[in-house]
């Protein structure tokens, strides 16, 4: 597969690393990995099978075997050889075709999976990209244009031609509602913390990145603690550094941190933060850890009933 | 002798552990590894927290679990006897701060390696990239602050000093600790059955070298 246009951050991710942490490897992978594993069921593979995460602006692709492909995010359009096909649905190549995918409006991050196995460097159990330490990946950096990714094709998935239901297509927009629960450190300071986080939506800064977002809004009084010894952080860790500007940890965040941990995003709505672009708006809203697991729980048995076995990150 | 008991915090799949004494950390994370619900086991500086799938176990379970676990025998403490002699450059352009650190220390630039290499210097946690470790020294060290402004490039292997604690880069990496020094050893090779060179507990010497041995190092490590 050539790279004819990589556009603004094109990497190849899919499973997150785990069980690494305490050696300091975060978790990196699909930064939504719904709308990955949306895209693998397309071709028949995996749901953290090794796709390519396009961010943003669009890409241009042409491939030099047949294979099959599934797109799913908020790209504006799909076009093989200049004509629009759908998005959600298995779409087949020939060698040669071209392939155009269009920026996203609204939301942040597309996928596109393949039949066949895209070529990525194998470490720590995983294949993601983590671009901070050049690990995994295309030679563990975001792709350039003229890269060529070898495809493998002795393991062509199984052939399927599918459509993604129309209740389980993602709407991808600029508004997001993120539900959060307490962090260790959000009662130490201030009670009032978390209701103030809670109490007018937050903007997506221009500092974003897959470690982590700078929230705009109202600043947060009271949490900051300047000693704090350092512990464990997580994808969707809220902390609150001195300047009391909330800052919303992504998929490659490290993994501990010195600032106060206030609030953390529950699992089920972790994917989300993969959509998140400058310029969108977060309401979070707080909920129990009883009701984040139900939460959890309901939204893969509808998954599964399209997806099969499957878990979020 | 009553130790306070560990706190614990409990997020929809993860759960903070605040430890009355940092020296339990190494200990309570052997005891946990043996538990079948983490995917994670993650050490801080005085703290541990596990992430579970809340799929498989709820949380309000996986507390019961982790309270039953460490209420069993309070985890000894026993202390890594594992020491790793780390060869350090102190030279030149290796050491972009060297002036800056010993005018801290009120030492002449070319006393701080031997001052530095005499110390013992404990690991308290990996953390910030694959393999960066934290290191503790075990001497009361002035006032050594961060870089007014972080450096953009800090090279692999380089050695910051930051009041009482190191630090080993493992990647080149932004980064604010005045540097010293740096290492020829790769802190982090993910091909290898363990990774890290370093692991929280470990007791860390650092021995200095010539210019000379660090290139021969290096070149070694890379072959």
């Amino acid at each position: 597969m050539e790279i004819l246009n990589a556009g603004l951050q094109t990497t190849l991710q899919g499973a997150p690393f785990t069980g690494h942490r305490h050696l300091g490897m975060p978790a990196a992978g699909a930064a939504d990995c719904l709308s990955l594993a949306l895209a693998n069921f397309l071709v028949g593979k995996p749901q953290g099978a090794v796709a390519v995460e396009i961010t943003l602006t669009k890409a241009t692709f042409r491939f030099s075997t047949p294979c099959s492909i599934g797109l799913v995010g908020p790209a504006e359009y799909i076009r093989i050889n200049g004509k629009d096909r759908p998005r959600h649905e298995t779409l087949t190549f020939a060698a040669g075709d071209m392939l155009d995918i269009g920026p996203g409006r609204t939301g942040c991050r597309t996928y596109l999976a393949l039949s066949a196995d895209l070529e990525a460097e194998s470490l720590l159990g995983g294949q993601s990209t983590y671009l901070a330490a050049g690990l995994g990946g295309f030679h563990g950096r975001a792709l350039r244009n003229g890269d060529i990714i070898p495809l493998s094709r002795t393991s062509l998935a199984p052939n399927v031609a599918r459509s993604t239901p129309s209740n389980l297509r993602p709407h991808y927009s600029d508004d997001h509602v993120l539900r959060i629960t307490p962090g260790p450190e959000a009662g130490k300071a201030s009670e009032e913390i978390l209701k103030n986080l809670c109490l007018r939506p937050y903007a997506v800064g221009a500092r974003a990145s897959r470690m982590g977002i700078a929230l705009e809004g109202a600043l947060l009084r009271g949490g900051q603690s300047s000693d704090m010894p350092s512990a464990a952080v997580f994808p969707g860790t809220i902390q609150l550094p001195p300047s009391g500007q909330p800052y919303l940890l992504g998929p490659d965040a490290q993994t501990t941190g010195g600032y106060p941990r206030i609030a953390q995003v529950i699992r089920a709505d972790r994917h989300l933060i993969g959509q998140l672009a400058p310029g969108s708006r977060i309401q979070f809203v707080e909920t129990t850890t009883e009701r984040a697991t139900d939460i959890y729980r309901d939204k893969l048995a509808l998954l599964s009933s399209w997806l099969g076995q499957i878990k979020l990150w | 002798m009553a130790e306070p008991d560990p706190t614990i915090h409990i997020c929809d799949d993860w759960i903070h552990i605040g430890l009355p004494d940092r020296k339990m950390v190494p200990a309570v994370q052997t005891a946990l590894t043996a538990g079948d619900h983490w995917t994670e086991i993650v050490p801080g500086l005085d703290s541990i927290a596990v992430q579970f799938d809340p799929a498989l176990i709820s949380p309000d379970d996986a507390a019961e679990s982790l309270r039953d676990r460490l209420a069993g025998k309070p985890p000894r403490l026993k202390e890594s006897e594992n020491i790793v002699v780390i060869p350090v450059c102190y030279e030149d352009n290796l050491a972009p701060d060297m002036k800056y650190v010993a005018e801290k220390l009120g030492i002449p630039p070319i006393s701080v390696p031997s001052w530095h290499t005499a110390q013992a210097h404990r690991v308290a946690m990996l953390g910030f990239m694959p393999g960066f470790a934290y290191l503790e020294s075990s001497e009361e060290i002035a006032d050594i602050g961060r870089l007014v402004s972080p450096r953009q490039l800090v090279k692999a292997g380089s050695i910051g000093i930051i009041g009482r604690q190191s630090c080993i880069y493992s990647f080149d990496s932004p980064g604010g600790w005045p540097i010293i020094g740096r290492t020829p050893l790769r802190l982090f090779d993910p091909a290898k059955p363990r990774p890290a060179l370093l692991s929280a507990g470990d007791t860390v010497r650092f021995e200095s070298i010539s210019r000379h041995a660090f290139d021969r190092l290096q070149q070694g490590q890379q072959q």
